[in-house]
């Protein structure tokens, strides 16, 4: 059934869709919608949950972690500051081979504070050894958190549903609400692979000699690995279902484009507009979104940019003192193919600025009057700073 | 290592034991060693009877107002008085002073047995077996009756002889109403007689009855108390318009309302001179309360003091009497003038301002500066080293009669109820300890049995009381983790207005309900007590504290603990202490 809903509200529905048994959150701007709603339907019976109401992110964490290595499904939703608290968890929460769902809204990193969309604070636990995935519009937010339940399950690695601060978790759009029963064929009841049983106690996580800790290392790299076949599969299931298919990358007019776009979250609908005007004048033009930021689809990038001239990458993020966090990735990802397009790094958008048509048709001109790029990436709008007496 | 096996067939390689950690025995780590350690709190030695606080407010928070009640009795036989009329010491070393404000002791004291009063309960105390020695007290005042009191807890029957028609001396007879009403001290005398006391009231013991009571009994306890005013030592203090203070007061509790008319001087800055001058003006004269010193330098209570002024009393500091005429059938008094110069005994001194006096006409003057004995046998002869002086009595074991004890205000120091009460007791546990081990005993005995390092003695702890196991160390403020308590105001004290209270000798202090009693008990920090807070069990890190309230009660398991210490600094009330392991 089509809805009007809020970016938040659509992660809230696909959590009660995939019948989450406990939920435990502290609030944080932008996120607190999401969770706001889930404790009204645990409160009023829509939803079979325990909600855990905790004194921090990290306690947040420490919970779920608890209460997912008892068997059941958990999730969680936070922002800036407070997945900066999670991070110690966060790598708990992978080793451990929890797959616990959590909806991060990216929020810009005080000080000065600031609640507006940047993509910092999630790039920066890219090392954490969880999946992530940066969403465009309510729609794709609902699939994939309904998705990442059943991937998160199937690799046992912990998710992230990655969405920008307003531009998407505040905006309302209409999206395809499943029926219970639909979301029941596509994603069964959890079944652990190990839990906590009084009947036959244990320990999970005790001392591990380095004789064995890099070998279970080496099992989540494989894990990662494998995740990324493995979304591939869940796409397939979702889309026999509901025919809907985002992929772990989306190339738009890529086939031909000589300059190529690199985008992800709400940038890409923005650029899809620039991308008409710029094709419009005849420019051969494109855009790769990626979505599955980890694992990071190296081989369907490569792919799709292998006959591209140029890329100018977007980052709504920043790695002070090296560069924007997908332009690294991107120059990682292409630097051992023979022939690859030469790659431009642009930063834009962050702490919560526009990016609009304007700009980015600017970083495309810039981009095609630009024999090589600089070293690190470039950025756009920035104004003389008036310091006071 | 073992690889998951559960449930799914999928292999997960993660860490995971089914060793349990119980054979790590993390206790071999400790060097500290945190225990269950009781302490003791400063009211509690502050109170000269003695009184076990913390643990009395700790039952009132729990509601269990009769076994605080009890509590209180087995120290002090006078809870409904005390928690009146007592200048309560204890509230003065509250360590929740250094918080907010000391707890409100003396109304919850007063709450506690009002509560008694209402239920008409009967306490369950402990008694000893019957002794064969009997006891005759002289005097039924408040040391007498608390001699007799805890000398019938401990089995010896006693016999009272009381000179008055009725029982409590000062209390009912120098105290007004207003401030400790009779059926407040009838009920605590009832708990009393209902032990088995025999009280002979309108039995003036004399010299020579002394000597009869001294041969048919094994002791004699003297506690008659002071009868005789103190000579002002000036001329014309024996003129007709001139009297006793406590002789008006007994006036008025023996039913009569003598003549207050015109301005009444009251000469004194204890509570027997701001008790006189406040009943002048409920009888409708005029009080001018004339005192040597300044207003801050007066005995009496300062609380007393402010209504005491508010009813309309009119004090004159620093004068004093010098000359006393008649004229014209109304009272001339000269005053001497007084300032305050250098310092002895510790406080200000005054002395005549040379050529400084004026004159007051009043209609009579009332004399309240102090008390002594009527008969010189009932003074102890300190100069006698053959007698065994003690802070709150005295003994004389000499020779083939009985044991005669001197107690209550001939000998205190401070001439208070609470302190007649501790030299009742004193003197009850020291024949005790004479009768049963001889007159060596005495001393290191009742050493045995003080509260704490100070100098008050505990029933409880004679009788062999969970008391005695109380360390004596006394808890400080910075030992009390604050963290656990609330900024909580004291209770306000509901009272009548002072239109009201100046019509009638009606009780000023109002009771509070027992919601704002427990509120108020709850204030108390139980300094050195465990209430079962279980900090120390949520806050263990390797779960070594026990409750099993089953069958061992809480304890520690020192296979486990490794005296990290969390326990002993999240415990509120300094219940248990770290120490050095000993190997």
């Amino acid at each position: 059934m089509k809805r009007v809903l809020e970016g938040s509200h659509a992660v809230a529905e696909a959590v009660r869709l995939a019948k989450v048994q406990v939920i435990s959150a502290y609030p944080i701007t932008p996120q607190t919608h999401i969770v706001e709603i889930l404790s009204q339907y645990c409160t009023n019976g829509t939803m079979k949950a325990k909600f855990l109401r905790v004194e921090s992110e990290h306690s947040c964490m420490a919970a779920l972690i608890g209460a997912q290595s008892v068997g059941v499904r958990t999730f969680t939703a936070t922002s800036g500051q407070g997945l900066a608290l999670m991070h110690e968890l966060l790598h708990w929460a992978a080793g451990a081979r929890l797959p616990i769902v959590m909806a991060e809204v990216n929020r810009a990193l005080a000080p000065g504070w600031n609640i507006w969309v940047d993509q910092t604070d999630s790039l920066a636990q890219r090392d954490t050894g969880w999946i992530q995935m940066y969403c465009e519009d309510g729609q794709e937010v609902l699939d994939s958190t309904i998705q990442a339940f059943l991937l998160a399950e199937t690799v046992n690695l912990p998710v992230m549903i990655v969405l920008d601060a307003f531009y998407l978790s505040h905006t309302y759009e209409p999206v395809d609400v499943p029926e219970p029963e639909e979301v029941d064929r596509f994603l069964p009841p959890f079944a652990p692979k190990f839990q906590l049983d009084t009947a036959q106690p244990c320990a999970f996580g005790s001392l591990v000699g380095p004789g064995d800790y890099m070998d279970m290392r080496y099992q989540i790299a494989l894990a990662m690995d494998d995740a990324l076949i493995r979304f591939g599969d869940v796409e397939d299931a979702f889309a026999a279902l509901f025919n809907r298919r985002y992929g772990p990358v989306e190339a738009i007019d890529c086939a031909d484009a000589e300059i190529i776009f690199i985008t992800s979250g709400t940038v890409t609908s923005t650029c899809r507009l620039a991308l008409q005007e710029l094709r419009a004048q005849g420019e051969k033009a494109g855009i790769l979104k990626i979505k599955l930021f980890r694992p990071f689809p190296v081989d369907r990038i490569r792919k799709e940019l292998q006959a591209a001239k140029k890329i100018a990458v977007i980052d709504r993020n920043f790695s002070f003192g090296a560069s924007g966090i997908f332009a690294q990735e991107l120059r990682a990802a292409l630097c051992n193919t023979p022939r690859h397009p030469v790659v431009f790094g642009y930063v834009a958008g962050i702490g919560g600025r526009d990016v609009t048509p304007e700009l980015l048709k600017e970083i495309y001109w810039l981009t095609k009057n630009s024999e090589v790029p600089q070293k690190e990436s470039i950025w756009m709008g920035i104004q003389e700073v008036k310091y006071a007496d | 290592m073992i690889m998951n096996k559960y449930v799914n067939p999928d292999n997960l390689y993660i860490a995971r034991s089914y060793l349990t950690t119980e054979s790590n025995k993390t206790g071999s780590w400790r060097f500290l060693r945190p225990c269950y350690d009781e302490k003791t709190a400063p009211c509690s030695i502050a109170c000269p009877a003695g009184e076990d606080i913390p643990r009395i407010e700790m039952m009132a928070t729990q509601g269990l107002f009769k076994e605080a009640w009890e509590k209180i009795l087995i120290e002090n036989p006078f809870p409904s008085v005390c928690g009146r009329v007592c200048f309560h010491p204890c509230e003065g070393s509250c360590n929740r002073r250094d918080f907010d404000s000391a707890v409100a002791i003396h109304s919850l004291e007063r709450f506690i047995a009002d509560t008694a009063i209402r239920y008409g309960i009967s306490p369950e105390l402990e008694k000893k077996p019957s002794r064969k020695q009997r006891i005759a007290i002289v005097g039924a005042g408040t040391a007498g009756l608390a001699a007799a009191w805890f000398l019938s807890l401990l089995g010896y029957s006693c016999d009272v002889f009381e000179a008055s028609s009725e029982v409590g001396g000062v209390l009912r007879w120098g105290i007004p109403l207003y401030r400790l009403p009779l059926s407040a001290l009838r009920h605590d005398i009832k708990q009393i007689t209902e032990l088995g006391v025999a009280i002979f009231t309108g039995k003036k013991v004399s010299k020579e009855m002394l000597s009869e009571l001294k041969k048919k009994y094994d002791a004699v306890f003297i506690g008659c108390g002071h009868s005789l005013g103190m000579p002002l030592s000036v001329p014309g203090e024996n003129l007709s318009g001139v009297s006793e203070g406590l002789e008006f007061l007994r006036q008025i509790r023996d039913g009569k309302s003598p003549v207050c008319s015109g301005v009444t001087a009251i000469i004194g800055g204890g509570n027997t001179a701001v008790d006189v001058a406040r009943s002048v003006v409920r009888l409708g004269g005029k009080a001018l309360l004339l005192y040597r010193r300044r207003r801050q330098d007066m005995p009496a209570l300062a609380l007393e003091v402010e209504m005491a002024l508010e009813e309309g009393v009119e004090l004159e500091e620093l004068v004093a009497p010098a000359v006393i005429s008649e004229e014209n059938g109304k009272i001339l008094l000269t005053l001497q003038e007084m300032k305050v110069e250098g310092e002895e005994c510790g406080r200000d001194r005054v002395i005549a301002a040379t050529g400084k006096n004026r004159q007051v006409r009043v209609e009579r003057i009332l004399k309240a500066i102090g008390m002594q004995a009527s008969e010189s046998w009932q003074q102890a002869d300190r100069t006698d080293n053959e007698i065994l002086t003690l802070s709150h009595s005295v003994l004389d074991s000499r020779g083939r009669e009985a044991v005669m004890v001197l107690g209550g205000d001939i000998v205190n120091k401070t001439k208070s109820v609470v302190d007649a009460v501790a030299s009742g007791k004193q003197a009850a546990l020291a024949l005790d300890i004479l009768f049963q081990e001889g007159i060596e005993a005495v001393v290191p005995k009742l050493q045995a049995c003080l509260v704490g390092p100070g100098s008050s003695l505990s029933m409880e702890i004679f009788m062999g009381g969970e008391r005695r196991l109380r360390n004596k160390h006394v808890v400080s403020y910075e030992e009390i983790n604050t963290d656990y308590f609330r900024f909580s105001p004291r209770v306000t004290q509901p009272r009548l207005l002072k239109e009201e209270r100046i019509q009638s000798f009606e009780e000023i202090d109002l009771k509070i309900s027992a919601h704002m009693a427990m509120k108020e008990a709850e204030r108390c920090f139980n300094c050195g007590l465990c209430n079962q807070c279980d900090n120390c069990f949520i806050f263990c890190p390797d779960t070594s504290v026990i409750l099993g309230r089953d069958h061992q009660g809480r304890h520690i398991n020192y296979d486990y603990c490794k005296g990290c210490g969390l326990c002993v600094v999240e415990c509120p009330r300094n219940a248990m202490s770290l120490g050095e392991e000993k190997s």
